[in-house]
Order: structure tokens, then sequence, then C-alpha cells
């Protein structure tokens, strides 16, 4: 059984239905709970839901304390980029605590961060920072693309026992799509195949993923059936279902709204050059945005992030054909 | 309202914590030279800090938390951890504390409530106050010690800390153990407060928290401070700052030198940077250790010979803690990957 | 304050008001983009502050910086153009609402993430220290600001080095959509730095002759030398936090009460009183600015967007040469 919901409400569901089996859940961050009537804390109470003042540093080194205490904090940070107000806490204190401690702790946490604003909010609020997070040994990074893998990321990202940022992202917040009720896991590490093909592999996440999708329908009018892959987890990785689709495909294109030289792309691209150099037909293309920060004007915010278009336009260009009617 | 008053064996049993840590780190310093190589990175003593350390974790009852900075070798060995194990681990064998990946800066044992360090100045601020949120949730009258130095008052999580901790009456102590350097620069040149020859307590004032200033070279005059402290928060009414002035015997940490070169403790800063031997030299005298040695044997609370003994007993502590940690192996290399994820 | 000054900070106030009103509008209708943060009710602070100052003086600004960017001088025209995104705009369209800077009217910036413009206002005033002239710096930013970990770092430096630092609190009491009781135990800002000596007041920042004078007499001493100084202005945020925010946290403030309480009113109210304005100049004052801000969505509709290889032109300095 399942029911509709919006992305952003699929992942309240998820820490609710948490919290409720878990009293070890707690959950924290700005502008959250600011009154008696905000509904977590209407259902779990001021101990376990509380708003904070803006002190990121505090906030996120304070859920690796109470991790450490038995907790699993769940910390509301809105923005991605306020994790860089407190990079040490996020990089260098929560992962490194489990390894240093040669496994005597651990520090199950989750960072909800929102990212990609990519309607106006202009150069500090609108970054793929997927990389920046994907490489540090002990985190964990999840991004949900569906309002199902909202849930089920989440669920799992607060049962992991490690260190997790759970990117979602801002412009998929309102998009509708069917939840399955109740407990429902989407186990961390497993990429999706969202659409088969047999031509070329598309992988993409969150906006992008729609975009690659949207492009995939026009390149099917067109004869050309693509692959589209979701990593869904970024660490660990899953390279294994990259591969196995690359190996029927044979071409890979890789979308990716980070700028070219850090984008979680440049990753799986060495991973299957590496591991599946014979298998490909053609060298590998990124779709990337270019290495600017994302200016605020409208035309050239979207001159610097890719599209549906770019993605067709690479395919093509993957495959050596024309769009129909050029 | 003041804990519970300590009778000879206790005020013995600290003495007993402070020679031990004191003959601890000077195996530590010893090792340099003894065994060239065995000891890798950055190590930093706590020689001069003992009563500071003692007097305060003392007060810990079962399930209270303590988290300290990077100089944390002398707060396990008050708690009872193994000193072989310590000494193994700041030689990153296998047998270690932390099975030799952490090191002499990441000490952690959370049986006994040592949650661990922070490398990084300042950011084991933060770890400590949610402890205590987890503390206050939990409801079962636990108490966290936050250790840190005077230098991360001026970092950002000190503030942002303290400010929610007095917000959320969470039940921590903060001890603020003020050596009057930063690495090798002097308190006055970087912070506001000692420019203007104030009390660093005075900082407590901004978040609305009580502060205070005390001797921490006295172990007992820490003990009842931070005492007190700890029941005030035990009783749900928040957070302390303390400051504890104490001074560190041995330099920052350990030369830094390629590898090949032997690695040695410089003179104190204050020699070194500052030239100022006198300061030194009066801290010397008022080493806390044979300082307190003097007190409780005067007040006929121990006798020299029972001094003596501990010390002797101490030093052999210590050389069988070198000698395990110099046999044991190292680490078996899929170790390094043992623990990425839980 | 003399009459010709009443009238400088009346026309100030009345170009920011009817700017942000206008903003407003072209929002719902996404003529500008993104988020937009308008400072209602809250323009007293920003011109009895910046009429103050010079060009070569720093100001920094938060997410709610239009106002101050307005009052320091940027030329009205090209913020609102770089609001709808335009090459005319004082950032040429690439940094908006939360990104405005202009650098020849000594409005070196504004950011977008709570508090991160203290430190910056710090090295502004340090350059200032060294450059060795009587310029300051200044920095705006809300009470929410001052529970982040940079604001004390700030605080300490300049205190410790007396650099000419005036770090101006508007205190709306609402960290974005939470009230300060839940960020803080301390009651006002001007407490939390209270252990570093640093000189400081509390006014009414709805009082635009205390905060002029308040602030005049913290800027005299900071060209004299001395510093750092704060200034706490209690003030009102009569919009929610960014425009389309239903600000279901708190409850709306009644007209009636706020006729009484709106800087610009109480100014004019006042000038009539001492005779430094005529009884129909304020009305006056008010349709010129009305009338510049529409001028200027002209100006900003007919303006071009930027062309795409300003992007790359950006990326780095020496790029452009």
């Amino acid at each position: 059984m399942s029911h509709e919901l919006p992305y952003i409400a699929a992942i309240d569901e998820a820490i609710r239905l948490e919290m409720e089996r878990d009293e070890t859940v707690i959950y924290f961050g700005q502008n959250m709970a600011t009154t008696e009537n905000a509904p977590f804390r209407q259902q779990f109470g001021n101990d376990r839901v509380r708003v904070t003042p803006i002190s990121e540093t505090a906030e996120i080194g304070m859920a690796v304390g109470a991790a450490l205490a038995g907790y699993r904090p769940v910390v509301e940070l809105y923005m991605a980029e306020f994790m860089l107000v407190a990079m040490d806490q996020v990089v260098n204190e929560g992962p490194r605590f489990r390894a240093m401690s040669g496994g005597q702790v651990k520090v199950p946490l989750v960072l909800k961060a929102g990212w990609g604003f990519t309607a106006g909010w202009a150069g500090q609020h609108t970054g793929t920072l997927t990389n920046m997070f994907m490489g540090i040994p002990g985190l964990k990074v999840v991004s949900p693309s569906t309002a199902a893998d909202a849930k089920g990321l989440m669920a799992s990202a607060i049962r992991d026992d490690n260190p997790v940022v759970y990117f979602h992202n801002y412009l998929l917040t309102l998009d509708h799509g069917e939840v399955p009720d109740g407990e429902y896991l989407v186990p961390l590490g497993v990429a999706d195949v969202r659409r088969e093909g047999s031509d070329v592999t598309i992988v993409a996440n969150a906006h992008m993923l729609n975009q690659s999708l949207k492009a995939a329908e026009t390149l099917a009018g067109e004869g050309i059936q693509a692959e589209v892959i979701d990593p869904r987890t970024y660490a660990p990785l899953d390279v294994d279902t990259i591969l196995e689709s690359v190996g029927k495909t044979g071409r890979l294109v890789l979308v990716d709204s980070a700028p070219r030289h850090s984008a979680a792309s440049n990753v799986i691209a060495g991973e299957v050059v590496e591991r599946g150099f014979d298998l490909l037909k053609a060298p590998i293309v990124q779709v990337t945005a270019l290495d600017a920060t994302v200016p605020y004007s409208e035309p050239l915010e979207a001159y610097v992030i890719p599209d549906a278009d770019r993605v067709a336009a690479a395919v093509r260009g993957v495959l050596g054909t024309a769009p129909v009617g050029a | 309202m003041t804990p519970s008053p300590l009778d000879n064996d206790r005020l013995v049993w600290m003495y007993t914590q402070m020679v031990r840590i004191r003959e601890f780190e000077e195996r530590v310093k010893r090792t340099f030279e003894e065994h060239p190589g065995v000891i890798r990175g950055h190590t930093h003593l706590a020689d001069g800090v003992e009563a500071s350390i003692v007097g305060s974790v003392a007060n810990m009852q079962p399930g209270d938390y303590v988290l300290t900075t990077y100089r944390c070798h002398g707060y396990p060995i008050a708690l009872g951890t193994d000193t072989k194990a310590i000494m193994a681990e700041i030689y990153g064998r296998a047998t270690g504390i932390c099975k030799g990946l952490g090191g002499s800066m990441h000490l952690c044992d959370p049986s006994r409530g040592f949650l661990g360090t922070s490398g990084i100045v300042g950011q084991g601020i933060p770890h400590a106050t949610g402890a205590a949120y987890a503390a206050q949730i939990r409801g079962e009258g636990q108490v966290v010690l936050c250790f840190f130095g005077d230098g991360a008052s001026k970092q950002g999580a000190f503030h942002e800390s303290l400010n929610i901790a007095a917000l959320w009456k969470l039940p921590i102590v903060y001890v603020m153990e003020n050596n009057g350097y930063n690495v090798e620069t002097q308190t006055h040149q970087e912070d506001a407060n000692a420019a203007a020859g104030e009390d660093l307590s005075v900082k407590a004032k901004a978040y609305s928290m009580p502060g205070v200033t005390i001797d921490g070279g006295d172990p007992v005059a820490v003990y009842e401070t931070v005492g007190a402290a700890m029941e005030r928060a035990r009783r749900g009414e928040g957070p302390t700052l303390i400051e504890s002035k104490v001074y560190r015997l041995s330099a920052h940490g350990n030369l830094i030198a390629p590898p090949g070169v032997p690695l040695h403790y410089p003179e104190h800063e204050a020699i070194a940077v500052f030239g100022d031997r006198e300061q030194y030299e009066a801290a010397l005298k008022g080493d806390p250790v044979p300082q307190f040695r003097g007190r409780l044997v005067n007040d006929g609370v121990m006798t020299n010979e029972q001094a003596e003994e501990i010390l002797k007993a101490a030093r052999d502590e210590m050389q069988e803690a070198v000698t395990f940690g110099v046999e044991s192996p190292f680490p078996e290399n899929d170790e390094a990957l043992a623990y990425v994820y839980a | 304050m003399t009459a010709d000054d009443a009238r400088r900070l009346l026309r100030t106030m009345w170009r920011i008001r009817h700017f942000e009103e206008r903003v407003g509008r072209l929002k719902r209708t996404d003529e500008v983009f993104g988020l937009i943060h308008l400072s209602v009710g809250q323009e007293g602070v920003a011109a009895a502050t910046c009429l103050q100052l010079r060009d070569d003086d720093a100001v920094y600004s938060g997410h709610r910086a239009h106002g101050h960017a307005l009052a320091k001088g940027a030329l009205l025209p090209r913020v609102m153009a770089e609001l709808m995104g335009r090459e005319t705009g004082v950032c040429r369209g690439m940094g908006g609402s939360m990104h405005l800077v202009d650098v020849e009217h000594g409005f070196l910036g504004a950011t977008g993430v709570v508090g991160g413009n203290i430190p910056m206002a710090l090295g502004s005033a340090l350059a200032a220290r060294r450059l060795g002239g009587d310029t300051v710096a200044v920095v705006f930013f809300g009470d929410g600001a001052v529970q982040a970990g940079h604001f004390n770092e700030t605080v300490n430096l300049a205190a410790l080095w007396g650099l000419p630092l005036i770090m101006v609190c508007e205190n709306n009491g609402f960290a974005e959509f939470t009230p300060r009781s839940a960020h803080t135990v301390v009651e006002r800002v001007s407490d939390v730095v209270s252990p570093y000596g640093i000189v400081r007041e509390t006014v009414d920042g709805n009082d635009v002759l205390a905060v002029w004078e308040r602030f005049g007499a913290f800027l005299a001493r900071a060209r004299a030398g001395e510093g750092p100084f704060l200034l706490e202005c209690l003030t009102v945020r009569l919009r929610g936090h960014y425009e389309g925010d239903p600000a279901a946290y708190r409850e709306a403030i009644a007209d009636e009460e706020w006729q009484k309480m709106d800087p610009i009113l109480r100014l004019q109210r006042h000038a009539l009183a001492q005779g430094w304005v005529d009884e129909d100049e304020p009305a006056a004052i008010e349709a010129e600015a009305a009338e510049e801000v529409e001028a200027a969505v002209a100006f900003g509709r007919e303006s071009a967007f930027p062309p795409p290889e300003l992007v790359a032109e950006l990326v780095y300095a020496g790029s452009d040469a």
C-alpha cells in the first residue's frame, strides 16, 4: 500500500516514524519547533525536538557529542551551504571519531541539508556540494530524487550507525510521488535504474535526474534508448550497477549540477575508466555546470546549469547522431 | 551544596593520581631519547596540570562523561584506564586503548565515561555540550566535564556552545585550563580580557552563566569548585564556566622534525621564545605535585615514606607501561579499514 | 541635527520605503528573482548611520541589505536593475538581492550567510588602521548573528586591537523565524559584548534622532582612533523574514500602533514641530522618492540581461585585463 506525498513531506514522514520507533532519535536545528504547536514538538516534546540559535558549529558538534552519548540526532540545516560554516565538525570531527578510537565509539547522526536552489538564490545558496563530502572516510552521503526515496533513505540514514549527510534537492520540494506506507527503508549504497535502455547510460541525480529522464524521452523519439541511473547514495558509491549498465550500452554520459571540476561525476568517470575501460565504445562525456559561481540573473543561471537539452545533445554526440529535424 | 569532604584516603588517592600522571608524562618525554622514533606525530604533555585534572575528575560519578582536548593523557590515567594501554596507544601499537589508530591526541575510553577528544582547538566544546544534551534528556542525573584551554575560548565553538548550554540549562561544567600560552603566544597577546588584566572567567557574563577563576595548582580548591558546579548542574540549574589557572611545565608539544631526526621536547616557550627564565622558575617552585606532597605530609595525612612508596609504585608502573608498549606489535594492515564505518 | 540633515534623512528613508515596497510587488510578478528580504520599517537605522559616513568608509551588510546600500549612496536605478538581474545593476546582474556590492560608494558588500560579514568588516577596520587615515568600518547584522561563533571571534580581536569598527546590530527580535528568547537567555545584544569592555549602547532604532546622535558620537570617536563600538538598535521588521513568508510565528503589529512607531512619520512630525520643513514638504519628498523608484523600474526593464561571456570573465580576477 502506498500514498501520495510531496518529496518534502515524505522526509518528515520518515523522521516521524523513526522518532516513534526509537526514543533515541532527536531532532534539532534553526527555526524549527519555535512554538508549542510545531508538529514535531507537539508530538515528541521539547526534549527531543529543539530550536537552536544560528550556531552551526555548535549544532553539528552537539550532534556528534549526543551521538557519542548514545543518541541518534538529526540536525535540520535547511541549506547545505550552512555546513560550510562548520566544516571542521562535518569533515574533521564526526567522521573521524570511530576510526581514531579504534572502533570503540560510533557516531550515528544525520545532517539534513537542502541544496541546489537554482531559482535566483544566487551564489551562496545554489551549490551542489556532493563531491565535497563524498570523499570523507566514515561519512555517508545520500541524495534522494523521488518522494519514495526521500522517505526510505531518511529512515535508513537515521538507523545507520554513521554520520550521514542527507541532501534534499530544493527544486524537488513539492514534487509529488507514491510513497510506501509505514516502515520503508531504501538501503544506503544501492543505485536505482530509473529507465532501462540499450544505447547509452546516463547517470544523474535529483533535478538533473528529472532533466535526464526528460532528455531520454526526447531521445526515444529519435530511436535512442537511454538507460538512466540514479546513484541515490554517493558514499558508499554503487559503481557496480553503473558498470553493469555500461557493459550493456558501451556509452556513458554523466550529468551533474556541480561545477565541472568539483563534480561527483569526476569520481564516477575515474572508477568506470579504471574498471571498465574495455566496455566503453566511446569516451565518457560529463555534462556539468560551468566552473563558475552560480549567477543571480535568470538567463545566466540557465547558462551555467545543465538542462535536458544539453543532456540530449551530449548523448547524440556520444552516439554520433543528429537531432530529429536537424 | 558542596561536594563530599575529602577524607585522608581520598587525599592520598588524589596525590597518587597526580604522581602517576607526572611519572607517565616523564616517561613519554624520555621515550624520545630512550626509544627514538617510537613516538610519531605530535604529543602534548600535562605535567604541571595534574592538580587541575585530578581535582576535577575526582568528582565524577558513574555515568558522568568527560571530553577533553588533545592534551589528554592525564584524564584517563586518573579515571583508571590501564597505563599500559595508554602508552601502547601513544606508541601506535595494536594493544593501545584505540588499537593504535588514535595516538597521543585521540585517547578515548568510553567504558570510563571518557568520550574522547578533538585535535582541533575548541572543537570538542560542542561535543561535550551535545553529550550534556543527551544527559539532560536521558534524565539520569549525568553530568559532563568539558576541558579546554584558554586559546579555545577565542573559537566560535566556545561562544555558540556556552550560549546554548545556558539557554537549555544543560548539565555541564566547562573547565578552561588557562596555562597562559596558546602554543607560543601569550594569552594577553590574543585575548582582550587577558590584555585588560581580567580573569578569563569574565567571559561567562556574556551567557548569563556563573564564572569563577581558581588556582588550578591546588587540587583541593579545584575539587571543591568543580564539585560544587557539578552538583549545581546535577540539580538542573545549568552550566558553569571555571577558569583553572595552571602552568604546563613542558613546552606546548614535542619538536616537529622530518622523519629520521630524533624528536624531543624543546624548552618551555617562556624561555625559548620570551627569554623569561624567571617566569618559568617561579612556576617550577610552585609545582603542584611537590606542593601537595608537602601539604599532606605537614597535615599528617601522609608520611614521607608513604609518598616515596607512591612514587616508586608509579615509576614501576610506568616502566612496565613503556616495556609493554615497546614490545607490543603494530596493528595489522586490515585494521586501517576496519573502522571506517560502524 | 540640522534642518538639512532632517531633509536628507526623510528623502533617504522614503526612497528606501518605496524601493522596498515596489520590490515586494515585483517579486510577486517574478520580475525580481530568488530570495528577497525587505527592510520596511527599519529605514531609520540605515539612514541615520550611513548618511554620516563617507565613500571611503567601508560598510558591510547581510541578507537584508537594500536599505543600507541605498543609504550609503548606491545609485537607486542600479540597485533596482541588479535585483532585476540586468547588466546595468551594481553587480552586473551577478549578485542579486543578497549580494549587493558597490565599491565606488564604499558599500563593500552584503553576504547571504548570517554573520559572515562581521569578520570581513574587522578586516576593513584593520586595513583602515594600517592605512593611517580616519576611515572606519561599519557592519550591520541582526540579533540572530550574535549567537554565531564568528561574532565572538570578531569582538575579541576588535577589542584586543582597538580597531575603528562600529558594529550596528538591528535587533528586530526575530532571528529569521525564531524569537530571540529561543536563541539565548541574554536579553540585550549589548550584554553579550559586555565582558570585552566594548563601548556600547542600546537605542530605539525607530527614533532617528537618537540613532543619529549616538552613531554620530561613536563615529567621531572612531575617526579619532578609538574603537570598537556596538550600537544596538531595537527595530521592528514589518514584513516576514522573506517575501512570501506567511509569518505565522508572530502577531502582526496593529496599524495604529505602527503609525506611532514608524521612523519616517516620527521624524516628519519632529521636523514639522521644529519648523525644519514646511507643511507640504514631506509629501513632496515622498512623491519624489516614489517617482524615482518608478523610473528605476523602467530603467531596469529597459536594460539588457548580462551576456553569457560575463560568467567566464568573472571567475578569476585578472582575466578581464
